[in-house]
């Protein structure tokens, strides 16, 4: 039990402590080896258009497993983020048909939509935090429920968004596309919440439950909260969906759920909570997003394209979890 | 008046009282020590006053104002701060942010003010600079740093409460001598100022270095204070032990000839790993040795590495004449170990599962079975659940479906289908009814009459009392006294168990 035995059989002790403060850092590079491989099978795949339509295609993904984040670091789980995309996708472009397409009326409708996502979010939280069900189950629950409304209030997929809207997401402004500003005000939106008392009080009730409370923290508080900031995040997303997509699709996000828990464990957040970083879901969102183009350019034929897919992505988390232990032990 | 006072606080857990009737009252500028045995309520006591726990009954009043707390919260607004026994920590934030963490400064309303977080726990952390050890920086997380580091982050974290009343839980059990010396000094100049602080500790010398008066605490019950100058180690003692002290040890235990006599089943010598060191001691055939002393001195950690549940240990262990070094519980139940642990979720229950599995894993694995054939495991279940009087709907049921003493029996059943040669008892009657736990101790008596060797940890000193042919008393992870015959007495144990280690 010495300081001596702990030395020897490890991992250098400042390896350690820049893992610990990196998380992220394994995705890093798992990122750039497949950007490379992307590069190296398609060439063009590297080029300022293709980059663009990734974050396009991707920047909803991103920001959905951001929402996952910051429940995951509470040590709880939102598994209607992608139910709640869905909800609010159908709900903006309902509004904005009933608004007409003027830009008033869809910065109205996008308004409209982040409440909305705020509201599913409080749901979640009283349920799991007030009523303290079990966050997987519960929240499985209340996905059924959002998905429902959204059946409800578009039975199926079509409706265009206004032409206004999707122009404008795919549009380009001073020389730079507009997903570009997007991404860039995300991250500074990101950085800024990163330095709120929120996140710190979110990772120390995901640390220990109890020692939160025993501490004085207002738990079921800060987890109700936790839950709002996530149902924020997944409108938010919902608008990015909506202008990739240009139309409603009240199942547009199942898919997407598990997805956004998949990035956030790549990006080395702790599922059991406490410890992780929006960087890290940010990247892991990437490395789902690359992981499947790279599927398509190595040309696999489409009927193994998802086993490439699920073995590539198991590849990655295995990468990821190895250098954490290594880190650790 | 008093700063605050306590009258006839109550609380119970189902049917275990915790506090059966507290009754103190602290003054301003004073050290007030509280002292008890383990499980003797201090901790109750003290969560009840910090607001985490609430109470059955009786009144806290602060001031001469009688409060009723929602919560720790409330508690740390009304001028309360706790170290807790168990600490209250974050593991992956950094000692600064944990030291901060009831009420983060915040600059603009919502941002963490990091300037003001590392000077205000610069300011905690710098009172133990001296002493803190390599490795404790403000901005290293608490998971990297050292039982005591992590002891001083907690007590820096109550600092920094600046509560008018200060309760210390057991704040020195991992320190050493110098953090003790330098934690007192702050306690004094505290007093000084006027706080009023709350103290418990399990060292005796602690207590008449710091303390101004004392609280003796007794099965839940807080049952005189006094002057510390007024008193002594031993009279403290003795109300610790109360009038069952008196008591001549039990003569069903007196078991002399098996302490005597017999073939030497189990020898240990040299016995280091971590937790413990140096430990020896033998067990004949026939005999029950206890374990004794407070919580967590190296008893559970001694009987977990005969089983070779825990690896990095080195001394002999010589069983039936063979010498023996377990490195995994497998190979230790096939040489003849048993053990049997008061935490049935971790070490025993299969949860979930029948109890006709629970019952037969020990037979399946010493016997080498490939498969499973229910008649002839129902044959050798139910005698062993026979002798054990459990009550159970069916062996089909699930363990959980049993009350946690049936439980315990079911676990302990598994164990008699095929006897093993030496039983290791890890404090096997947490949570278990008093009908439940004479029944066991019979049957504890009776393997021991067939020929097994037996050792007994227990924290409820009743039971080695009752039933221990010898009791070895740890402390800090050595054996500090051997008690045989007739000084197996209550004031003995607790005296050997407190002495200043
Ligand atoms: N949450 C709980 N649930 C059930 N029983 C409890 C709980 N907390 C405490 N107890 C029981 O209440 C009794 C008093 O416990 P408490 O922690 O107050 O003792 P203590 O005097 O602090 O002991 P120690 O010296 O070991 O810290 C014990 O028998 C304990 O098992
Ligand atoms: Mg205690």
């Amino acid at each position: 039990m010495s300081d001596t035995t702990v030395i020897a059989g490890s991992a250098p002790r400042s390896f350690r402590r820049f893992i610990e403060r990196f998380p992220f850092l394994p995705a890093l590079v798992i990122l750039v080896v497949l950007l490379a491989l992307n590069g190296l099978f398609e060439p063009n795949s590297l080029s300022y258009r293709a980059i663009r339509g990734l974050i396009s295609t991707y920047l909803a993904l991103i920001l959905l497993s951001v929402a996952q984040t910051y429940v995951i670091y509470a040590a709880d789980l939102d598994l209607s983020v992608g139910a709640i995309l869905s909800l609010v996708n159908v709900g903006i472009i309902m509004l904005m048909q009933h608004l007409g397409g003027s830009p008033g009326g869809v910065l109205l409708a996008c308004g409209a939509g982040i409440l909305i996502g705020l509201a599913c979010g409080i749901v979640n939280g009283i349920v799991v935090a007030v009523l303290r069900l079990q966050a997987i189950v519960a929240t499985f629950a209340t996905s059924i429920l959002f998905t429902g409304l959204a059946l409800y209030v578009l039975p199926v997929a079509g409706t265009p968004a206004p032409t206004v809207y999707w122009r404008t997401y795919g549009g380009t402004f001073f020389g730079f596309p507009f997903v570009f500003y997007v991404a860039v005000a995300i991250a500074i939106v990101l950085f800024l919440i990163a330095r709120t008392r929120l996140i710190t009080q979110l990772l120390s009730v995901g640390d220990d439950q109890q020692a939160a409370y025993q501490t004085g923290l207002p738990v079921t508080l800060i987890r109700l909260k936790g839950y709002a900031l996530c149902g924020v995040f997944a409108a938010l997303a919902a608008l990015c969906v909506t202008g990739d997509t240009a139309s409603g699709d009240p199942l547009v996000g199942g898919e997407m759920t598990l997805n956004s828990v998949a990035a956030v464990v790549l990006g080395g957040t702790a599922l059991s909570g406490g410890v992780g970083s929006v960087t890290g879901s940010v990247f892991g969102a990437l490395i789902i997003g690359l992981i499947s183009s790279l599927v398509f350019f190595v040309g696999t034929p489409s009927e193994w394209q998802n086993l490439v897919q699920g073995l590539a992505i198991l590849l990655a988390l295995m990468v990821g979890v190895l250098v954490g232990r290594r880190a650790k032990s | 008046m008093s700063k605050l006072q306590l009258r006839g606080v109550r609380k119970a857990y189902g049917a275990t009282v915790a506090l059966r009737r507290g009754d103190m009252k602290l003054d301003r500028g004073e050290v007030h020590v509280l002292i008890g045995s383990n499980g003797s309520g201090k901790s109750t006591l003290c969560k009840i006053v910090a607001g985490s726990v609430r109470p059955d009954g009786g009144e806290v009043l602060i001031d001469g104002r009688s409060v009723e707390f929602s919560g720790p919260n409330d508690a740390r607004k009304a001028g309360i701060g706790i170290f807790y026994q168990e600490l209250s920590l974050a593991a992956h934030r950094t000692v600064a942010e944990n030291i901060c963490l009831a009420a983060l400064p915040v600059s603009g309303g919502v941002f963490v003010d990091r300037a003001k977080v590392a000077e205000t726990a610069r300011r905690y952390a710098d009172l133990f600079a001296e002493v803190a050890g390599t490795g404790f920086s403000l901005d290293a997380t608490v998971e990297s740093l050292r039982a005591d580091q992590r002891q001083l982050v907690e007590i820096m974290k109550t600092l920094a409460t600046e509560a008018p009343i200060l309760i210390f839980d057991e704040p020195t059990s991992a320190l050493d001598r110098a953090q003790v010396d330098c934690f007192f000094g702050i306690l004094r100049r505290l007093k000084e100022e006027g706080r009023s602080i709350i103290f418990i500790s399990h060292r005796m010398d602690e207590i008449f270095a710091i303390g101004d008066r004392v609280t003796v605490m007794r099965d839940g019950e807080t049952i005189e204070t006094d002057r510390i100058a007024d008193t002594d180690h031993d009279a403290i003692i003795r109300r610790m032990v109360g009038e069952k002290g008196e008591l001549a040890p039990p003569a069903e235990a007196a078991n002399d000839a098996a302490s005597g006599g017999g073939q030497v089943i189990l020898k240990v010598e040299g016995f280091s790993g971590p937790g413990f060191s140096n430990i020896g001691f033998e067990v004949t055939e026939g005999e029950i040795v206890g374990f004794g002393g407070l919580h967590g001195q190296g008893q559970s950690a001694v009987l977990r590495a005969l089983f070779g549940a825990t690896p990095g240990n080195s001394g002999s262990v010589v069983l039936d004449g063979r010498s023996m070094s377990a490195a995994r519980p497998r190979a230790a139940i096939r040489e003849g170990f048993a053990y049997i642990s008061g935490d049935r979720g971790r070490d025993g229950a299969i949860a979930g599962r029948p109890i006709l599995e629970n019952v037969t894993p020990i037979h399946f694995l010493k016997n080498r079975l490939a498969l499973a054939r229910p008649s002839h495991l129902r044959n050798k279940a139910l005698p062993a659940l026979e002798a054990l009087k459990t009550k159970y709907a069916g062996l089909a049921s699930s363990i959980n479906s049993l009350s946690g003493g049936n439980q315990q029996k079911v676990i302990i059943a598994r164990w008699l289908i095929d006897r093993p040669a030496v039983l290791l008892l890890d404090d096997p009657t947490k949570g278990i009814d008093l009908q439940t736990k004479t029944d066991l101790f019979a049957l504890i008596r009776e393997l021991a009459a067939e020929g097994m060797a037996i050792v007994l940890y227990s924290s409820e000193d009743a039971e080695l009392l009752n039933n221990a042919d010898r009791i070895l008393v740890f402390n800090s992870g050595a054996i500090a006294r051997e008690l045989t015959g007739s000084d197996r007495t209550r004031y003995n144990l607790y005296h050997a168990a407190y002495e200043a280690a």
